[in-house]
């Protein structure tokens, strides 16, 4: 099959690779840009593992084909921190043991970073909805929820840590 | 006194804990010791859980009182 | 309490930053230069006579290098109760035969994985099917098929544990009661996949990156099956995304990978999918449990006889373990004065089943906490009495088999009472289910035969002060990495920060038998304790010849300073102290080391953690749904060593636990799970997450590092009993077949309904 040109800008870098039309996003990500923080849990959609925000909303790279992302702009894990500055809700994470195994994570946080740009002030209950499709097999959630919560009531705001 | 298993030799301090570690280690010799002295090691096995009352543990034990080597 | 400086102190764990930055690099992201991408063949068959396997079609395809089956190998029955060669039986790729469906025929390697997929399908298996069976029940029947030839009745283990008069203790008893009871089976679930990157060389050295909870023991494994020397074999990976226990027998990812490895001498990846995880990776044991129970009139337990039949699948695995824990711990955490088990695990033609968090246990305090519920009810003795009038305490001795050195049972006890007090009056259609719950620190058996103590430590320390610490044990994200470095840190008197954690590789670190049956904080934990304190006492050797305090005085650190213990602001700077240290001893850096292996600690562990947990349910009578609303745990794990990590055990084990007790299944058809995927198979998600309330009960463990013993696996074992009893508090039925599905429910209350109308 005839390779085709994709044009995606990757946490702010621009990028043009001629790609065989059928590779997945998650493909493109992981094999052809090295950004491995973005794993894959189980190709179909059900799990969220992949999620990566697509030019402001959450997806799940396994399900969109690398084309469907012609013109984009993705953000992934690597793109979250600025240097070693770690965005708020990567240090409420920290602070939260809001992970163990950590393979989720890059997923969760994304999903949770998009739920924040949209409703900076979210319930518990929006917070619950907004992670509802990323599974975790190992934290039981609950220690997610709080660091969700602890950022949307601004204790991780510019100075207050 | 303890008894020693007439197939592998491990001394065990009474014919219970010998009957325990036959049924237990469950492997071809030790059935064929059992199967040798005119038992059928898996009917004892089956009696032990199908019926009430310990009977495969007890009827493997007496046989080890007559037949296994008591040690000082 | 300024007791400790670093321990029970609110620690990030040393790997966070690496796993919220996503730089942390599991075996699933390891690509070698020249690497190859593989794939298995699966039987489709639960059980069939392998008549011919034509790979020819599949070795011309552009893009295939190798394609392997049982017969390229050594042919090797493996399994990782290694000192029972009868209980290895297992050969991975088989050759003759297969016994379930997914067993693993035969693997490609090719250039990517969509060629190596495709390559599959080339592949020709000429199979006979044979007669199976899916039940235990019916696999001990006579005449039904056998899956091995030397298992006659298809019987592969059994175990028999017995105290006390069993039959005389029934006769007093004033009430007896039978039930039986089915728990059913359970998908670990890991995020990662099992998966390895197996690379070859001509030099004859084989090196397995892979996502394992036992190094060592993979190494061990692959050198029984590869016929390599262990040491010619080194297997690594710092992150593995989680194990729950299914990463540390051979997995056919590993094997299969070294096969086709070692024919090409080239790097070979292999990497389940989601469904091969399901369909033919091991799994929770299924268990038919009869219970019967004879109890004093005032609810004083005197007899339990428990008979198990568990469904081994087809081969043994680590059943056999599970097989014995499910009936030690059928006794806990109660004082049984006559008690008598027999287990018995049988093949059948389905995937293996093994260790899970747990290992028998939940499915043990599942069904003995929900009869403890109806005997009470009964006798119309309060459920909490009965529990603390039987209860363990310290210094109990189960007759043959353990003695209890710490335990806080009664105490958790209290605890959740008051909270259930607390919480009032429910609301309708609610209730609150308790069950208590004890579990090991690591077991003492060595069906492995490892040579080696079961785990080791080695700790230098450089010029500048900083800790290498050198540690055999798999963080698998329960956080065993933020631990040793805490209990390194205390010991050595320094901070977490100044810890260079070296782990997750067999050639540079010493051994420990892997992180499974909660080993790590009690036995790698007393390792690096005691290497940490022989690095320290070198250091205080020196710092004494330089302060020369009088000679009553004793030294201490303490966050890196080295002073006299009864005048503390007498003392030295750590980093002065090493430096100089290392002088002294013409350059050399300090080196400590330190070990564990368990030794006259009875039959199962060294050390029970306890506790006892109240689930409040909702269960809508229309539906018959359940909803968890609260989930409260008193739980005794000794010292809290890393109270962040605790708590994130338990909320994680309740999720797990609570999906086992009402969410999640394996249903089958003809040995088929029907349910492979992440949608029909249902774990937790945050909607159903209850609210969870830690209430630790600190006790002293004197065989655990500090005092600290079991936390986290042991926390699978009462939610599921729990639930239940919720349901049977809010409804008055008793369910007695896990998972607690809304039909079970309904039928239930329609046959209480129907009972209660004649």
């Amino acid at each position: 099959m005839e390779k085709q040109l994709l044009r995606i800008t990757v946490n702010s870098e621009y990028h043009e690779l001629y790609i065989k039309p059928k590779k997945l996003l998650v493909e493109i990500l992981r094999d052809e840009l090295g950004l491995a923080g973005t794993k894959r849990g189980c190709n179909t959609g059900a799990c969220h593992v992949c999620t990566v925000i697509l030019n402001g909303k959450t997806i799940k790279s396994c399900s969109v084909l690398a084309m469907q992302a012609d013109g984009a702009e993705v953000r992934t894990v690597e793109g979250l921190a600025s240097g070693a500055e770690l965005t708020p809700l990567q240090k409420s994470f920290l602070d939260h043991g809001a992970y163990q195994c950590g393979f989720c994570t890059s997923g969760m946080l994304l999903s949770a970073t998009a739920l924040l740009a949209e409703n900076s002030k979210p319930t518990v209950e929006q917070i619950k909805e907004g992670i509802h499709g990323n599974l975790c097999r190992c934290t039981g959630y609950n220690s997610i929820i709080r660091a969700v919560e602890a950022v949307a009531e601004g204790k991780y705001e510019e100075g207050s840590k | 006194m303890a008894y020693k298993c007439p197939t592998c030799g491990k001394v065990w301090p009474d014919t219970p804990d010998l009957a325990r570690h036959i049924f237990g280690t469950g492997d071809q010799a030790h059935k064929e010791w059992v199967n040798s002295k005119g038992y059928n090691f898996i009917e004892l096995l089956l009696i032990q859980t199908m019926e009430p009352g310990n009977k495969g543990y007890k009827a493997l034990a007496d046989l080890l009182e007559k037949e296994a080597e008591k040690v000082e | 309490m300024t007791k400790f400086n670093v321990i029970n102190t609110p620690i990030h764990n040393v790997d966070g930053i690496a796993k919220v930055t996503g730089r942390a690099v599991y075996t699933f992201d390891v690509n070698l230069p020249h690497m190859l991408h593989g794939k298995i063949l699966r039987s489709p068959y639960p059980h069939a006579k392998i008549l011919n396997i034509d790979t020819s079609q599949a070795e011309a395809l552009t893009g295939v290098k190798a394609v392997v089956t049982g017969k390229d190998t050594l042919g090797v029955k493996q399994g990782i109760w290694r000192r029972y060669k009868e209980l290895c039986d297992e050969e991975i790729l088989a050759r003759d035969k297969v016994r379930y469906i997914g067993e693993p025929v035969a693997a490609v390697a090719a250039v990517d994985e969509d060629t190596a997929e495709e390559a599959l399908d080339l592949i020709e298996v000429e199979y006979e099917p044979l007669s199976a069976v899916f039940e235990p029940l019916e696999a001990i029947k006579e005449g039904a098929p056998l899956l091995h030839e030397n298992a006659e009745r298809n019987i592969n283990v059994t175990r028999h544990i017995e105290w006390g008069d069993v039959d005389e203790a029934f006769k007093e008893a004033d009430y007896v009661r039978e039930d039986w009871f089915r728990c059913s089976s359970q998908a670990h679930v890991c995020m990662e996949t099992h998966c390895a990157v197996a690379d070859y060389t001509p030099e004859g050295k084989l090196t397995v990156w892979t996502s394992s909870q036992s190094h060592y023991y993979i190494k061990v494994l692959l050198s029984d099956v590869l016929g390599l020397k262990e040491n010619d074999i080194r297997v690594i990976s710092r992150y593995t995304g989680g194990g729950f226990g299914s990463k540390f027998e051979l997995d056919s990812a590993q094997f299969c990978s070294s096969v086709l490895s070692m024919k090409l001498c080239r790097p070979v990846k292999i990497v389940l999918s989601r469904e091969e995880e399901f369909m033919a990776t091991k799994r929770r044991t299924p268990m038919f449990y009869y219970l019967r129970s004879g109890v004093k009139k005032d609810g004083t337990f005197l007899a339990k006889e428990a008979r198990v039949f568990t469904e081994g699948g087809a081969y043994t695995a680590m059943g056999a373990t599970a097989l014995y824990l499910t009936g030690f711990f059928q006794s806990f955490p109660y004082i049984w004065p006559s008690y008598r088990y027999d287990g018995y695990r049988v093949y059948t033609n389905t995937a293996p089943t093994s260790a899970m968090r747990g290992f028998g246990a939940p499915q043990a305090t599942f069904c003995a906490e929900t009869q403890i519920d109806l005997i009470a009810e009964e006798l119309g003795v309060d459920r909490i009495d009965i529990r603390r009038k039987n209860a363990m305490y310290a210094g109990y001795e189960v007759p043959g088999q353990a003695t209890i050195q710490s335990c806080g049972l009664s105490e958790c006890l209290d605890r959740v009472e008051e909270w259930i007090k607390d919480r009032g009056k429910l609301p309708p259609h609610h209730g609150i289910g308790i069950a208590a719950y004890g579990f090991m620190s690591g077991g003492i058996f060595n069906w492995f035969n490892t040579p080696y103590a079961f785990s080791s430590a080695v700790i230098q320390l450089n010029v500048d002060g900083k800790v290498d610490l050198f540690i055999g044990s798999q963080d698998m994200g329960q956080g065993s990495n933020t631990t040793m470095s805490m209990i390194c840190a205390e010991e050595l008197g320094v901070r977490v920060e100044d810890i260079r954690l070296h782990m997750g590789d067999t050639d540079k670190c010493p051994v420990d038998l892997g992180a499974w049956g909660s080993r790590e904080t009690l036995m790698q934990g007393n390792a690096v304790k005691m290497a940490a304190a022989d690095a320290k006492k070198q250091i205080l050797e020196y710092a004494a010849a330089k302060m020369s305090p009088n000679i009553v005085y004793d030294l201490e650190i303490k966050d890196r300073w080295v002073h006299l213990i009864a005048r503390p602001e007498r003392g030295l700077s750590y980093f002065d102290v090493v430096k100089e240290a290392i002088r002294g001893k013409e350059g050399q850096p300090i080196v400590a080391r330190g070990h564990y292996t368990p030794h006259r600690k009875g039959m199962i562990s060294p050390a029970y953690s306890f506790g006892v947990q109240a689930v409040e349910a909702g269960v809508d009578p229309e539906t018959g749904k359940v909803t968890l609303k609260n989930c409260v745990t008193a739980h005794d794990c000794g010292q809290v060593i890393n109270p962040l990590g605790v708590q994130g055990q338990l909320e994680g084990a309740i999720a797990m636990a609570a999906g086992y007790g009402f969410t999640e299944d394996l249903p089958m058809d003809e040995g088929k799970i029907l349910n492979p995927n992440l949608v029909d198979y249902k774990i937790l998600r945050t909607t159903e997450m209850p609210e969870t309330t830690v209430m630790e009960v600190e006790t002293y463990e004197p065989e655990g590092p500090f005092g600290a013993k079991e936390a986290g696996e042991g926390l699978t074992n009462p939610t599921a009993g729990a639930l239940a009893n919720a349901v049977f508090q809010a409804t008055g039925t008793s369910i007695k077949e896990l998972p607690i599905t809304p039909e079970k429910v309904l039928n239930a209350l329609r046959e209480k309904n129907k009972e209660e109308k004649k």
